[in-house]
């Protein structure tokens, strides 16, 4: 499985695609929002470093689930099934390969704001954004998956997108909620993107991270794991 | 090189050694209201090398699916090795190649053809397997990027880069040209030699016939023929007794001993015979053996004869019949 994980996360790393979508995009994205305009406010540097990273581990979470879907119009995935490789490994060698693959996009974004917007934390606060980011990117990964095992390769690639865009937007990982009409402030905290940030932002501002966002993540989680197994479960046997 | 290597058989073993590498009983597959596989029976022996000979259609990859065990059968039972195929394929006993892969995306040949090795419990050192799939120079190359041939060979080297005791090849030559068939066959032969049992489905005659030592034909999911190349030639019946009439009139000819059919080409008679000696011996009684000729059966007569073709082209040739 770990050879699986290996040459996964390699081919994942050869796509231009993914390498400008979900790498470069996010730290370009995070130095154009935070230096146009009024550039002085040191609070929006670390939201929209936090929001940023966010969103490229979303968007390389999703990913894996074009990789899925990929795989299965190559063939790739049934021709696993001729080798002693089990189901299992493959499923979990695919979560796995979400799992790396959405650090360099929150590495990226996350030095962008240390060495070029200033972005002061102590070390530990890094460490604990970066993890945190890390682990909420875990539900992406596996919406992305139940797109990847239950849709085609081209519905794919627009249902990652539109969930992509939709949970940045609505989550506010682009703009501030603070923006948003009150309704609509109503809907993105049951986000999980929002509830991503505000993880994060917490552990960059010196706090402990919010119960409420914990909450809502872990519902998200068992949401998003359902519908991967669903799908996998109902489209295993046409692999 | 690899006949110098015994097939791991001792993995078999386990299974008892009176177990066929390949065993259908009665095995159906439906697809909405198409009978891909419509009752099989099949015994395969550990060595054969067997060719799956259909058109398209015939139910050919539907049976393979079976056999790997990517599909479960509606009706029946398929074995390998004595046990579930999906059993044999976690053993590592089974090696194939899909028609319907296509080219793995962003990895070079030797980083596909190593993992995939890797997965196997006594793989084929992966030098042998590029030499013996013709793509050791490849190597470096990105799998995507190479011609349809290329990645023609580098799925065989997939399916044999495990060392398997079972070679399982879904048409394996379609997009190869003359000079890259010839050289898989002679690579497939080589790996045959080991005591492995090979089994490849075509829609080629000359394939299944040069290679195989025994053709498998299904049509419309049935077993219509199972024997050697030369068996079905004989069951389909016919050979050719062909001569110059020189003026001589057709009369009587189709009640020579043996004829069933005669047909007449320009100046040239063409009997179909059952018996061609007989055929022959009353011809010579009759002086007409200018230009005389005999054929064999043709594969491509029996292989008519047996499918669902055989009603079509039965008609065209009676026309033809004077």
């Amino acid at each position: 499985m770990w050879d699986y994980l290996h040459l996964e996360v390699r081919r994942t790393l050869r796509d231009t695609g993914f390498v400008i979508g979900g790498i470069a995009m996010p730290v370009l994205m995070y130095l154009l929002f935070t230096n146009i305009g009024d550039a002085d406010d040191g609070s929006w540097r670390t939201a929209s470093m936090v929001g940023m990273a966010a969103y490229g581990a979303v968007g390389s979470a999703l990913n894996t689930g074009g990789g899925v879907a990929e795989d299965r119009s190559l063939g790739w995935l049934r021709q696993l099934r001729a080798t002693p490789m089990t189901s299992r490994q493959v499923v979990v060698g695919r979560a796995l390969t979400g799992a790396v693959t959405v650090l360099p996009a929150i590495c990226a974004v996350l030095l962008a704001g240390g060495l070029v917007n200033g972005v002061r934390l102590a070390a530990w606060q890094w460490a604990a954004t970066a993890l945190l980011l890390w682990l909420a990117s875990v539900p992406f990964t596996l919406l992305g998956l139940g797109n990847g095992y239950g849709l085609t390769a081209q519905t794919t690639g627009v249902a990652n997108m539109v969930c992509n865009l939709g949970l940045a937007v609505l989550g506010g990982l682009w703009f501030p909620v603070s923006l948003f009409p009150h309704w609509l402030r109503s809907v993105s905290a049951y986000t999980p993107t929002n509830r991503v940030a505000q993880l994060g932002v917490a552990v960059a501002d010196g706090h402990a991270p919010a119960a409420g966002a914990v909450i809502v993540l872990t519902a998200w989680l068992l949401a998003f794991g359902s519908y991967a197994v669903l799908s996998y479960r109902r489209n295993a046997g046409n692999i | 090189m690899p006949e110098d290597r015994p097939a791991p058989e001792d993995r078999t073993a386990s299974a008892g050694p009176a177990a066929r590498a390949v065993s259908f009983r009665g095995a159906v597959k439906s697809y909405g209201a198409v009978r891909a596989v419509a009752g099989m029976d099949l015994e395969i022996g550990r060595g054969e090398t067997v060719a799956l000979l259909g058109r398209n259609g015939a139910g050919k990859s539907t049976a393979i699916s079976l056999l790997l065990g990517l599909t479960a059968p509606d009706a029946g039972a398929v074995e390998l090795f004595g046990g579930p195929p999906e059993r044999a394929v976690r053993a590592g006993l089974v090696g194939a190649m899909l028609q319907e892969a296509r080219a793995v995306t962003r990895v070079t040949v030797r980083e596909l053809v190593g993992f995939v090795a890797g997965r196997y419990p006594d793989p084929l050192p992966l030098a042998e397997v590029l030499e013996l799939a013709g793509i050791t120079e490849l190597a470096g190359r990105r799998v995507d990027r190479l011609s349809g041939g290329q990645t023609q060979r580098v799925r065989f080297a997939v399916a044999l880069a495990g060392n398997p005791s079972l070679l399982v090849l879904d048409e394996p030559t379609a997009a190869l040209d003359v000079e890259a068939r010839r050289a898989f066959w002679e690579s497939m032969r080589a790996y045959a030699r080991g005591g492995r049992t090979v089994l490849f489905s075509t829609h080629y005659l000359e394939e299944a016939d040069d290679h195989a030592d025994r053709i498998v034909v299904l049509d419309r999911g049935r077993i219509v023929a199972d024997g050697t190349g030369e068996r079905l030639r004989h069951s389909a019946g016919g050979a050719l007794v062909a001569f110059d009439l020189a003026g001589r009139g057709t009369e009587g000819l189709e009640r020579l001993p043996g004829v069933r059919s005669v047909e007449v080409r320009g100046d040239r008679a063409r009997l179909r015979t059952d018996d061609s000696d007989a055929t022959v011996i009353a011809l010579a009684e009759l002086g007409a053996i200018r230009g005389l000729e005999v054929a064999p059966p043709s594969l491509d007569d029996a292989f008519l004869a047996l499918t669902s073709g055989g009603a079509e082209h039965g008609t065209a040739y009676e026309g033809e019949t004077v």
